[in-house]
C-alpha cells in the first residue's frame, strides 16, 4: 500500500508541478484555484488510475478509488457552475470545444464508473475480456477529454514546454505496461490515501498561486 | 450510487440551464448591435486602461481601417465575429495575466463573471 500511495503522490504532483514549468505561477484568486485544483487532483486521480496492472485482489481498491476520482471531478465542475454565473454560458451550445471536452470527460468518466460498479459490471459484460477491452477504451477517451480540457483552456498551461509535460506524464501513466510491471506490489492507493494527498497537493498550489510576490 | 450519479447530473444540468441561485450574479447570451449570434456582454472600462498604450487595442490606429468601429467589424462581420470570443480572451486575459505576472494592476485572469455582465448590473 505505501508503494502504491508513493505512485498516487508522485503522479498527483507531477500533474500539479507541471502547471509551474517554466516558471508560472500567476493565480487566479483562490476560488478560481481552488477550483482548479480539484480538477488537477481529478486529473492525478484518473491517470493513476490508467497504471496498467494485473489488479486481483487489489481490484475492489481500484473500484473505490474511481469514485473518489468522480467525486472530485464533479466538484470540480459543480464548484464553478455554483460560484460563477457566467460559467455555465461555457457548456451551452456554442461553448468553446475546450469546455464541451472537459463535460464529455465528466461524463465519460461517470459512465466508466458505472459499467465497472460491482456486482452490476458481471450482468453488463458476459465475459471479463470485453469488459477490460471497453474499459480501458473508455479510460484513455477520458484521459483524452480532460488532458485536451487543461491543455485547450490554456489557464495554467499556456506553454508548449508545459503541454509536452503533460503529455509524457499522461502517456507514462497509460502505457509502459512492462515497467508498471516490476513494482514489486500493484499500484493501488484508497480513498483516505488520494484526499490526503490532494490536500496537500492543493494546499502548496493554492499557496503558491495566492501568497508571495 | 446511480441515483446519487443521476441527481448530480440533473444538479448540473440545472445549472448549467437555470444558472446559480441568487444572489450570485448570471450572465447570459444576447443580440448585440445586430449581431448575427447571441454573444456574452462584456463589460468593460475605459479609464481602467488609461496606462496602456492604445495601439494595443485599436489595431485601426496602425493599419489604417478608420471610419468604423470595433463592434462593426468584431461583433457583425461574419468573417471576424466567429473569432470573437477567441480574439479577445487571448487579448485581455493575455494581458491582464503578463500585468499580474509583472505585480502591477490587472484585470481579470480568470473570474469570467468578472467582465461578462452588463455595466449596469455591477
Amino acid at each position: 500500500m505505501a508503494g502504491g500511495l508513493g505512485v498516487l503522490a508522485a503522479v498527483v504532483g507531477l500533474v500539479f508541478a507541471v502547471s509551474f514549468a517554466g516558471g508560472t505561477r500567476v493565480g487566479g484568486g483562490w476560488f478560481w484555484d481552488f477550483g482548479n485544483a480539484l480538477g488537477f487532483l481529478a486529473l492525478g486521480g484518473i491517470l493513476f488510475q490508467m497504471i496498467p496492472s494485473a489488479r486481483g485482489a487489489a481490484t475492489r481498491k481500484h473500484e473505490r478509488l474511481g469514485y473518489w476520482a468522480l467525486g472530485v471531478a464533479g466538484a470540480h465542475a459543480l464548484w464553478f457552475l455554483v460560484g460563477d454565473g457566467a460559467v455555465r454560458v461555457y457548456l451551452q451550445p456554442g461553448a468553446p470545444v475546450a469546455m464541451w471536452l472537459g463535460l464529455g470527460a465528466v461524463v465519460g468518466l461517470a459512465l466508466l464508473t458505472s459499467l465497472a460498479r460491482m456486482p452490476d459490471r458481471m450482468r453488463v459484460h458476459r465475459r471479463f475480456r470485453t469488459f477490460r477491452t471497453i474499459h480501458r477504451w473508455l479510460g484513455f477517451a477520458v484521459v483524452a477529454a480532460a488532458g485536451l480540457h487543461v491543455g485547450l483552456t490554456g489557464f495554467y498551461l499556456s506553454r508548449w514546454v508545459q503541454d509536452g509535460l503533460l503529455l509524457v506524464v499522461v502517456l507514462a501513466c497509460c502505457l509502459g505496461r512492462q515497467h508498471w510491471a516490476r513494482l514489486a506490489t500493484p499500484p493501488v492507493a484508497t480513498g483516505a490515501g488520494f484526499v490526503a494527498v490532494g490536500l496537500v497537493a492543493a494546499a502548496g498550489f493554492l499557496l503558491l498561486r495566492n501568497l508571495g510576490g | 450510487m446511480k441515483w446519487v450519479l443521476l441527481g448530480l447530473l440533473a444538479l448540473g444540468a440545472g445549472l448549467v440551464v437555470l444558472g446559480p441561485p441568487p444572489p450570485i450574479l448570471t450572465a447570459r447570451r444576447a443580440v448585440v448591435a445586430g449581431a448575427g449570434r447571441p454573444i456574452l456582454p462584456m463589460r468593460f472600462v475605459h479609464d481602467d486602461h488609461r496606462g496602456v498604450p492604445c495601439a494595443t487595442c485599436h489595431h485601426e490606429f496602425v493599419d489604417g481601417t478608420v471610419g468604423t468601429t470595433c463592434i462593426d467589424c468584431h461583433v457583425t462581420d461574419p468573417k471576424v465575429s466567429a473569432l470573437l470570443e477567441r480574439q479577445f480572451h487571448d487579448l485581455c486575459r493575455t494581458c491582464h495575466v503578463e500585468e499580474q505576472a509583472a505585480g502591477k494592476a490587472h484585470g481579470p485572469t480568470r473570474s469570467c463573471i468578472a467582465c461578462h455582465q452588463l455595466d449596469d448590473q455591477f
